[in-house]
């Protein structure tokens, strides 16, 4: 369900393509009903409202509607409606040749600001005190913040004062800053967040020297952990961490890596040492189990353990063969890559966690393959031999994981097809039936 | 992002209920049997005892259509050429045996306007009673936290997704539950109550069962007894003396013959009609199964 504030953006676009024949209001309450009431598409949403006045449907943008707030780290392609606060335009080298760009600083209704950069003025020249529809550009992040990016795509179109009105007294910093911290638990982090506040122990921790434009630097890296799981985090500056040490770390980002959230802090960040009571390390180290549904809210999630039913087995589980050269799945004994080449065997499931609200793929390399079902590489290439089928094999490993209730541990990251989990741990859950069926009696006649 | 459709946990009792449908638009967008608690089936995870299984289809080209008993109704389950797999597994399988079956919703309405749904399986196997009471608890769990989303959407003026998602329910789970309240308008909760309680009761058989039902409730004997009309209070008995005959007749093991299962019946002083019921209730609990047409066979 969409709110007026998420709604707003469209209910502009759609009537700068109807080009003001329309009243806000009426497009509102018509856009409200077709997503809330008949719960249609948003795109299908505002296709359907241009076409009912006589609109044209393909003069809507294509690239994704935000507002300033709504803006991520990373966004790919973005339309924004704002207004120019203030533009500068300079000369910078870039691999010694100089080029012209403009930089500044952008406001919208809500208030909110962001820095902007155009690469290209041939593609956008933005003047100050000026209303425009920015489409197509895109974010990245600067000290834990986004920047809108105008690049050779841009399409750039000038609207009139009254259709952005800035609140009276609002800051503009020059660094485009903009939005209350946000305190947040581990299990709660997600790609793109920034300015969060996060208290943590530090369960791990190594620093190594990387090369940076301005010479050598010292980062640091490690496994932070509260009581909801643990994260990855990088660290670009040195703020004297030490391992086993509970620290709260404020104005920190997060940086995704295939929906597994990172968590980053640099020179505009700052760590303080809160003298509370926390989990010991030992205790942080333990299973954090989370369900499918909730990691799948979050796009990804470092070391959880989640519980489901295996409800199916995948192609290329069982005995396979890899490539000595680059570890790629060979096919009759030949490499896509490096051709015929001396094949290596190896084990490996790729099934289908499902706990009833949600499904993931969960990946077993060979030793938690052979824990989890007790079938060895050594017996399984016996029994190919015997058999010369491996297909065999891949029915006796679907006859003992199918239907049963297992817990994985692992990490989890996102793609095109959902959820998918490197398991690092793998076992057969047995429950006390009896005294679980009880307890849940004793629910229901507490009702 | 392109998830894989999750495969619910529910009750043959309550998906039987469903008469909703939302047919997927476009090419390859799902299909979905919304039921009465709101529960939104594209693929389902359903355990029980497999109680029957015919081919409707020919020798070469099998089409098997099996019945599942979870205890509170009958699942039909579909295997033919589409899932050699699931199809050849079926075939294996004699009933009376405990099976799995992950599969997908399908619907069919009759002429008369009559909606009926069935599941076609992808994945057919046996397993054992601790799978069986594994899902029967997992199943339960599912049941009630969808009791606990509708009653909350039935409190609501205007239920919304959001609201129901801002109380944690899941998103798929909130979708279905506003879609089951307007179309099912006052869904009747507790029935399903009753059907997790016989759940329960099939996990805790020694325990008597005198549960302290909530007020509005209707008593234990109602629950089973909703589909037998009839002011007999002693309906169970007559389960159990039709029970004790069709044990009685299976001479040669290969079920009890429906010809003679009337005529005894009938010496006892039940009437045809009402052996059709006690014998399907039967069916419904698992307690028998027709291993051909015309017979039946105790559990």
């Amino acid at each position: 369900m969409m709110n007026k504030e998420e709604l707003a953006p469209h209910v502009k676009e759609i009537a700068r393509v109807l080009e003001g024949r329309v009243k806000e209001e009426d497009i509102e309450r018509d856009l409200d009903n077709y997503l809330n009431v008949y719960r249609m598409s948003l795109e299908a949403s505002r296709r359907h409202i241009v076409r009912k006045y006589g609109g044209d449907p393909n003069a809507l943008t294509k690239g994704e509607r935000k507002t300033l707030a709504q803006l991520g780290l990373n966004e790919g392609s973005v339309d924004i409606l704002a207004r120019v606060m203030s533009s500068t335009t300079r000369e910078i080298t870039v691999s010694g040749t100089p080029k012209t760009i403009q930089s500044g600083v952008l406001a919208d209704d809500a208030g909110t600001t962001v820095k902007f950069t155009v690469w290209d003025l041939t593609k956008a020249d933005l003047q100050p005190n000026t209303n425009y529809l920015i489409r197509y550009a895109y974010t990245r992040e600067w000290n834990g913040q986004p920047e809108l990016h105008l690049g050779n795509r841009v399409v750039v179109e000038e609207r009139p004062d009254d259709e952005v009105v800035v609140p009276e007294g609002i800051s503009i910093p020059s660094s485009g800053g903009r939005s209350a911290p946000q305190t947040v638990k581990v299990s709660g982090l997600q790609d793109n967040m920034y300015n969060v506040t996060l208290t943590g122990r530090i369960l791990s921790l190594k620093n190594r020297e990387v090369d940076t434009p301005s010479g050598k630097k010292m980062m640091f890296s490690g496994i932070l952990g509260d009581e909801t799981g643990r994260v990855e985090f990088t660290a670009w500056e040195d703020f004297n961490l030490r391992e086993g040490e509970v620290v709260t770390i404020s104005n920190g980002y997060v940086k995704g890596w295939k929906g597994i959230p990172r968590l980053s802090f640099g020179e505009k960040a700052e760590v303080t040492r809160p003298k509370i009571d926390f989990p010991s390390a030992e205790e942080l180290s333990k299973e954090a189990v989370r369900t499918i549904e909730d990691i799948e809210r979050t796009g990804g999630a470092f070391d959880v353990s989640v519980h489901g039913t295996i409800v199916d087995i995948k192609k290329g589980t069982g005995l396979i063969f890899r490539c000595p050269e680059c570890n790629r799945v060979v096919l009759k004994g030949v490499c896509q890559v490096h051709g015929k080449v001396q094949q290596i065997p190896d084990l490996r499931v790729r099934a289908i966690l499902d706990d009833g609200f949600a499904a993931m793929t969960v990946v077993m390399r060979k030793e938690v393959s052979e824990n989890l079902t007790g079938i060895t590489l050594k017996e399984a290439l016996e029994e190919a031999r015997e058999t010369m089928d491996i297909e065999t094999i891949s029915q006796r490993f679907e006859e003992r994981l199918l239907a049963k209730p297992v817990m994985v541990r692992g990490t989890v990251m996102s793609d095109d097809y959902g959820l998918s989990m490197t398991a690092s741990e793998a076992r057969f859950v047995t429950l006390d039936v009896k005294s679980e069926a009880e307890a849940l009696l004793r629910k229901i006649e507490v009702i | 992002m392109k998830a894989r459709e999750p495969a619910w946990r529910v009750f043959a009792s309550e998906f039987n209920a469903s008469t909703l449908e939302i047919k997927g638009e476009g090419e390859k967008a799902p299909s979905y049997v919304v039921t009465p608690l709101g529960a939104m089936v594209n693929r389902l995870f359903i355990v029980g005892i497999l109680t029957d299984i015919q081919n409707l289809g020919t020798e070469q080209e099998p089409y098997w259509r099996a019945t599942v008993s979870d205890g509170t109704d009958r699942f039909y389950i579909y295997a033919g050429k589409y899932a050699t797999e699931a199809s050849s597994a079926l075939a294996k399988i004699e009933p009376p045996s405990f099976v799995a079956v992950i599969g997908k919703s399908r619907t069919y309405s009759s002429d008369e306007g009559k909606f009926y749904v069935s599941v076609r399986a992808e994945k057919v196997l046996s397993v054992d009673e601790g799978i069986k009471d594994n899902w029967l608890l997992e199943t339960i769990r599912a049941t009630l936290r969808r009791i606990d989303a509708m009653e909350e959407a039935l409190q609501m003026e205007t239920p919304s997704v959001q609201s129901l998602v801002n109380l944690g329910f899941p998103a798929s789970l909130a979708d279905g539950v506003v879609r089951a309240v307007e179309h099912y308008q006052n869904p009747d909760v507790n029935r399903f109550r009753g059907t997790v309680l016989e759940a329960l009761e099939q996990l805790l058989p020694d325990r008597a069962f005198d549960l302290p039902l909530p007020q509005d409730l209707p008593s234990p004997e109602e629950i089973y007894d909703s589909d037998i009309d009839g002011e007999d209070i002693d309906d169970g008995e007559k389960e159990e003396i039709v029970l004790k005959l069709i044990e009685k007749l299976d001479v040669n093991k290969k079920g009890a013959p429906l010809s003679e299962l009337i005529k005894e019946s009938a010496k006892l002083g039940i009437e045809e009609d009402e052996l059709e019921e006690i014998n399907n209730s039967l069916l419904d609990k698992g307690l028998i199964y027709e291993p051909t047409i015309g017979r039946m066979k105790r559990i």
